[in-house]
């Protein structure tokens, strides 16, 4: 099998994973496919890089790389130094807990109003609480692998999540508030 | 209103089609490439980084002199090749723990030069010595790419306004340099200042590529 073809069966199957981290790190479509784009060719120069681990947290870490250097680039404001202080793990799954699902319509517009409201929330944090949130929540990762790809202790991992769902939730809040 | 909940309520956006063909045809594009013959593919990009050089050259040259860049560019260039003279000169400290080549470096210098690792994008830190740059000790964080070494040099340079990336080639190999915060930064290696320049962005990243 050519380079290429075990490229294409090993890395191209998570295209809507790499997107999805882009589309969240950059918060636009068209940037997004810029970062993807430049991943994707890093990634196929590093392919012999890739053991026989998994082939997605390898392409993910290589996209938020490959994001963080355009971000710094192009908008370094928002590439802010965390402190990862306190707060670890203990309620780190508060807001991860699944609810009940509804069918009623009215329970539906106020679903779809949250969704919006979620999505500009998590758009809001900053970039460090949410790239982990969209890898944990999304993506489904491990914290190991968020901590190998994000370079940071597993602890700071948590921490992150912990404060990142905590903010979001105190922004979807004030924006209810605000709304009714 | 139930609790926001990320994983229900988020967008996972999914690659648009356009996005999939373009990366389907540039991938076939590049494997082509990689089989061209490696004069051409050398040439292509000496060409490409002349290009890249003269226009890093026209738009970043600061108030730096071209005189005192190539002072410095040869005094990297004398430190790498020495380097590389004989075993043992390339690392006072050999790991490829980024937790053990930091501390290597704690009070042996007045500042704490940036240590990672990344293996995942193909640079593999191999580890670290002193060096002695533009009259300050200087870090040398020594990594392999293939089959090629690497040296990144940071030393301080108070005075000195940042600078974005410039790159330079002398006697055959690549330098990236860039100045940030008052420290100085240069990678340097016998390699193509495109795949160098990986390198440099990865160490100018804000937060550390994945270890390991």
């Amino acid at each position: 099998m050519t380079r290429l073809a075990r490229f294409e069966r090993r890395v191209l199957p998570h295209l809507d994973a790499a997107y999805n981290l882009a589309r969240w790190l950059t918060r636009n479509d068209h940037d997004a496919e810029d970062v993807v784009q430049e991943a994707f060719a890093r990634a196929f120069r590093y392919f012999d890089s890739l053991k026989e681990t998994d082939a997605r947290a390898w392409l993910l870490a290589i996209v938020r790389n490959t994001g963080y250097t355009w971000l710094e680039k192009n908008r370094p404001a928002e590439v802010v130094a965390l402190e990862d202080s306190g707060l670890i793990g203990a309620d780190a799954e508060v807001i991860g807990h699944t609810a009940p699902a509804e069918s009623n319509p009215e329970v539906i517009v106020l679903q779809s109003v949250q969704k919006k409201l979620v999505n500009q929330a998590l758009e809001e944090l900053p970039v460090g609480f949410r790239e982990v949130l969209v890898m944990r929540e999304l993506e489904d990762l491990s914290y190991k692998e968020i901590a190998h790809i994000a370079g940071v202790p597993i602890g700071t991992v948590m921490s992150r999540l912990a404060r990142g769902r905590e903010m979001l939730r105190k922004l979807v809040e004030r924006r209810m508030r605000k709304a009714s | 209103m139930t609790e926001p909940m990320i994983s229900r309520d988020a967008t996972y956006h999914r690659a648009p089609d356009a996005l999939r063909a373009r990366i389907a045809k540039s991938l076939a594009g590049e494997a082509r490439e990689s089989r061209r013959p490696f004069l051409w593919q050398a040439l292509g990009t000496a060409f490409a980084c002349a290009a890249v050089a003269l226009v890093t050259w026209i738009v970043a040259t600061g108030p730096m002199s071209p005189a005192a860049d190539d002072r410095i560019a040869q005094e990297i260039v004398n430190a790498h090749v020495r380097s590389l003279m004989a075993p043992g000169h390339l690392a006072d400290v050999t790991s490829s723990d980024q937790h053990t080549v930091k501390p290597w470096f704690a009070g042996k210098l007045g500042f704490a030069p940036p240590v990672a690792d990344y293996d995942a994008a193909g640079f593999t830190l191999t580890g670290g010595r002193l060096d002695y740059i533009e009259g300050h000790a200087a870090a040398a964080i020594t990594y392999r790419h293939k089959l090629h070494v690497v040296n990144l040099f940071v030393w301080p340079a108070a005075a000195a306004p940042d600078r974005a990336p410039h790159t330079h080639s002398r006697q055959g190999y690549s330098l990236v340099g860039w100045t940030r915060g008052g420290m100085r930064y240069c990678v340097i290696a016998d390699m193509g200042a495109q795949d160098l320049g990986v390198l440099a962005d990865l160490v100018r990243a804000p937060v550390s590529a994945p270890a390991s």
